[in-house]
């Protein structure tokens, strides 16, 4: 396998959740890609390390589905960046994604701390 | 070298380097402002960054690369390889492009002769031909002015039919006269071929029938040849046969008439000088002189039609009997195979033509694709190394099959160039004569479009057989294997087999086509049409259309006798009103006295005119009784003399002498009978034929001399007797009989020089490719062939191992072709004279020529295999 295949298979494994951080991160506001991966570091207490590889890719692909918009802006030290904007539709897709998300971390919950003798039964 | 340039993806990925670069610079800020070095930030920050042009090639394909990019990329890549092998490109490419200008070639025919039967109509596909009475591969018009009018006015699926009667006549005013070619056509004429006036009108329906009004609508080559495309044209007078017609209209460039393949100078109605009313009042005889064509209604069948047309056919055969004796069937063909003009000939030649060239592009894909396949085996390591660092097997048989578009787009353009110049040599096939042929290939939109099939379809067979093959080739396997190759592994070698196979298969119904074709074109060459042709001369004289009084006709045609019999090196001279062989013929109901045909019957027999000596300047003996005399004149009693077929027809095992004919409603006295001979083809089934007395029924002047020596010495003379008569006689087709007659061989020599370049072409495919494949195994196998030696094989071992593989190949390509052929002579069978479609010699002969080459082919193989030292051949690995 090569490491674009890598980076691919990367991708898909996180798609839906890398989305929803994507967009979750966008709420606060328009903000440039380095801007996403350092805010994601830093409200995850350095635990999400978001590749580049990934995020550009997602980032694009956010753009493409309409989800989010991007223009090109001077950010406040002067340096031009492309900030992305979250739309109203990505808004409403952020719901679901958050909702879907809701429902597999309860499920998988139930499953991880479900009593045994219930199991037994 | 940018082939699709495309803006969008191209903006989209200098963004791309921006929003990266802005990225990099953030990150380099914020470690410069954490306190490390520009320098050490800036390395940091590439390195968590990660790998630049793979984050950009991801994210360009979050965007669907533009696939145009992606092709453009793929067709660089497929020239790159090409350019590498530059023998093989080529090759392949040369092939090609041979077999597809062979198929657009022919293709080409049919577009300018089949599909546009009739040039500026419009949707010649709604229009159909009709013929009446027995099927007839070259009718005579089927109607007279009543029956068409009835038809047309009685029919409920047609929106139009039209009637014209092709002839020529001359356009007299000028110095000299000059010959043109006419037609008398109903009113509606251009309404229902859809053409409209470039100038002027043309005829009124009230032109038809209404009293006569001498006007003549021009075509447009006469209007710009003739009258120097005068703008003012439409309204002024022009001389035709000494006749004044006003010109109301002139046609359309391009707009030859109704008649596939001939070409009209001009039209006039029907009967535009009003002296014709004979032929416009009556139902039979010489009144039945009308081609005619309809428009279908839409949606409606040409079957539909062909009945409502016998139902109201049978209602005017049932209120005139009389004038419809025979045979009075309708039937409705559609102009692709109208039997008038010349399209019946071209749906009976151009198709098997077509059918063969396509057995050729076949051959020569197998070809193509056996040197792409053995190119593929050595570059299977390319390919390997390509598919394990990250190419995909869609991409790789993408890229395979796109080589192979690639080189059949290249030799499809190299087509279409040979094609605007070879679609014009098929008026080579035809002689000059005395017909206007217009005959001729076209390179227009429906040929581009063939050639761009062909080629794809091409590109499709070359590029898909390696292709499959590279999607099956496991690249470890390949790249572990490689080094111990042998013979290209098993599954190589079995496709190699069948595309060897394949080709000699296909090599040989060729061959044997082209060989009983050629041995046909001998056969006509050779047979005795039964009447000489080596001293004769003819010449057509314009006497009737050049506006003399009948008195005068008849005076001018003894003086013609007298003064050319006078010439010096002249034998005989004669007259007649037809040649034999020619393309054409006359055909008339004949009944004996006192014979009651049963209904529908048809007695139709060919006639011609023929003055004293006609026999005699021919060779053709008069069998019984005697040859026609001057005294057969207008004064004496009709006579006729019959050739065997029609003696026999009529009175079968009985004297003909003294019995009647009724032809016309008028009685002829049978004086004589003459030996058979060629009416139209060699190859014909004999017609009945009734010769009646020229200076009685002659209507055409071709005079017909018998000379000593070679009739176009004579040529010069005889014209200039003729003018000696008077200088305004005009003169044309002043030709040797040999030259006409070859017209009725011009399909067999079409057919045999397409089928015999077709078939050489086959041949020199057939044996390279099985030569190519020995040569490429043999060599693959040097290794193997050296251990053998080395272990005691003797050479003559070695050499049957590489023969031995040769005759298999040979062998089962031979039994297959054998096969093949059989189906595809029977399609030739009704082209063929003097030679059965299975003759066994043509086979044996073609089986072995195949055999013998293909064997030499694998000798010098087998030869080089042999002669090597087997001490080098093991070490060469």
């Amino acid at each position: 396998m090569n490491e674009k295949d890598h980076y691919k298979n990367r991708i898909e494994l996180l798609q839906g959740t890398l989305d929803m951080l994507i967009l979750q991160t966008l709420q606060w506001g328009p903000q440039h890609g380095y801007g996403i991966v350092q805010a994601l570091r830093l409200r995850s207490g350095d635990v999400l390390q978001v590749e580049t590889g990934s995020l550009y890719p997602a980032l694009h692909r956010l753009e493409r589905q309409g989800w989010v918009q991007s223009e090109w802006k001077q950010s406040e030290s002067k340096q031009k960046a492309r900030y992305y904007r979250i739309t109203a539709k990505g808004k409403k897709q952020l719901a679901s994604d958050l909702g879907r998300w809701e429902r597999i971390v309860e499920a998988i919950g139930s499953v991880m701390y479900v009593k045994p003798e219930e199991s037994a039964s | 070298m940018k082939w699709f340039p495309s803006f969008g993806s191209q903006r989209r990925s200098r963004e791309l380097q921006d929003e990266i670069d802005a990225h990099l610079q953030m990150a380099i800020a914020d470690r410069v402002a954490r306190g490390e070095t520009e320098e050490t930030a800036r390395q940091a920050a590439m390195r968590e960054f990660g790998n630049i042009p793979l984050v950009q090639d991801v994210t360009g394909d979050m965007w669907g690369r533009a696939w145009l990019e992606q092709l453009g990329r793929d067709v660089r890549y497929a020239f790159r390889q090409l350019r590498k092998s530059p023998g093989f490109a080529i090759t392949a490419t040369a092939m090609l492009a041979v077999a597809i200008c062979a198929n657009s070639t022919v293709f080409s025919w049919i577009d300018g002769t089949m599909l546009r039967p009739i040039p500026g109509a419009r949707d010649a596909g709604d229009l159909v031909s009709l013929q009446r009475g027995e099927r007839n591969f070259s009718p005579v018009p089927p109607l007279s002015y009543l029956d068409y009018r009835d038809l047309r006015e009685q029919n409920h699926t047609l929106t139009g039919m039209l009637a014209y009667h092709h002839d020529w006549i001359t356009l007299t005013g000028g110095a000299q006269p000059e010959r043109v070619f006419i037609a008398n056509v109903s009113a509606n004429y251009f309404n229902v071929l859809g053409i409209k006036p470039m100038k002027g009108r043309f005829f009124l329906p009230e032109e038809e029938t209404g009293p006569a009004i001498p006007n003549v609508v021009l075509s447009y080559s006469l209007w710009k040849t003739r009258y120097a495309g005068d703008p003012a044209i439409v309204g002024k007078s022009i001389e035709v046969s000494r006749h004044p017609l006003t010109v109301i209209g002139v046609a359309p460039e391009g707009v030859v008439g109704a008649m596939p393949g001939l070409r009209d100078d001009l039209w006039v109605t029907l009967d535009p000088l009003g002296n014709d009313a004979w032929r416009m009042t009556h139902r039979d005889g010489g009144a039945v002189w009308l081609n005619v064509i309809g428009r279908l209604r839409p949606g409606v069948s040409r079957g539909q039609a062909t009945q409502d047309l016998d139902t109201v056919m049978r209602n005017i055969v049932a209120a005139y009997p009389n004038q419809h004796l025979g045979d009075n069937r309708i039937t409705l063909d559609p102009m692709w195979r109208s039997p008038f003009g010349a399209n019946g000939y071209m749906a009976a030649t151009l198709p098997i033509l077509l059918a063969f060239a396509a057995v050729v592009l076949l051959l020569t894909c197998a070809n193509v694709a056996t040197l792409t396949l053995v190119r593929f085996v050595s570059r299977r390591r390319e390919l390997a190394i390509r598919q394990s660092l990250g190419a995909n097997r869609i991409q790789l048989v993408r890229q395979m099959v796109l080589e192979g578009v690639v080189l059949s787009i290249v030799a499809g353009a190299v087509a279409l160039a040979l094609t605007t110049w070879t679609s014009k040599t098929f008026a080579w096939f035809f002689r000059a004569s005395s017909s206007p042929g217009t005959l001729n290939g076209s390179m227009d939109l429906n040929v581009v479009i063939g050639i761009a099939l062909f080629s794809l379809l091409a590109g499709m067979l070359c590029g898909a057989l390696p292709a499959w093959r590279s999607a099956h080739a496991p690249a470890v396997e390949v790249l572990k294997a490689e080094s111990a190759s042998i013979s290209g592994g098993s599954r190589n070698r079995k496709l190699l087999s069948g595309l060897v196979v394949a080709q000699i298969a296909l090599s040989l119904p060729l061959l044997l086509c082209s060989g009983l074709l050629l041995r046909t074109l001998r056969n006509l060459a050779g047979a005795n049409p039964g009447f000489e042709q080596d001293h004769i001369l003819t010449a057509t004289v314009g006497l009737n259309i050049a506006g003399y009084s009948n008195n005068e006709v008849q005076l001018i045609r003894h003086k013609i006798l007298d003064r050319v019999s006078a010439l010096p090196g002249v034998k005989v001279a004669s007259f007649t009103d037809w040649i034999p062989m020619t393309l054409g013929h006359k055909a008339e109901d004949a009944y004996p006295e006192g014979y009651v045909p049963h209904p529908h019957e048809s007695l139709q027999v060919y006639h011609a005119e023929v003055a004293a000596r006609y026999f005699e300047s021919l060779h053709i003996p008069i069998l019984e009784g005697r040859e026609f005399t001057p005294d057969d004149d207008e004064k004496a009693p009709r006579v006729l003399i019959l050739d065997q077929t029609a003696a026999r027809r009529y009175w079968p095992g009985q004297d003909p002498l003294g019995k009647t004919l009724r032809i016309w409603g008028r009685l002829f006295t049978v004086v004589g009978v003459a030996r058979n001979s060629t009416h139209m083809f060699v190859n014909e089934s004999p017609q009945p034929m009734v010769y009646m007395s020229f200076f009685q029924e002659g209507y055409e002047n071709i005079v017909q001399v018998e000379t000593e020596g070679n009739p176009v010495d004579m040529a010069p003379a005889v014209e200039n007797a003729l003018h000696q008569i008077d200088a305004r006689l005009p003169v044309f087709d002043v030709r040797p009989m040999r030259e006409s007659t070859q017209l009725a061989s011009s399909f067999a020599v079409m057919e045999s020089t397409l089928a015999g370049m077709f078939a050489l072409i086959g041949l020199v495919l057939a044996v390279t490719g099985i030569y190519g494949v020995v040569a490429y195994r043999t060599q693959l196998r040097t290794h193997e062939i050296g251990l053998r030696v080395a272990l005691g094989a003797s050479r003559r071992d070695v050499l049957r191992l590489v023969l031995l593989q040769g005759v298999w190949l040979t062998g089962v390509g031979l039994a297959l072709g054998l096969a093949f052929a059989l189906g595809l002579t029977r399609v030739i069978a009704r082209l063929l004279y003097g030679i059965g479609a299975n003759d066994p010699v043509t086979m044996v002969c073609v089986v072995t020529v195949l055999g013998a080459m293909s064997l030499v082919a694998c000798y010098f193989p087998a030869r080089r295999a042999m002669l090597r030292n087997p001490v080098t051949a093991i070490r060469e690995l």
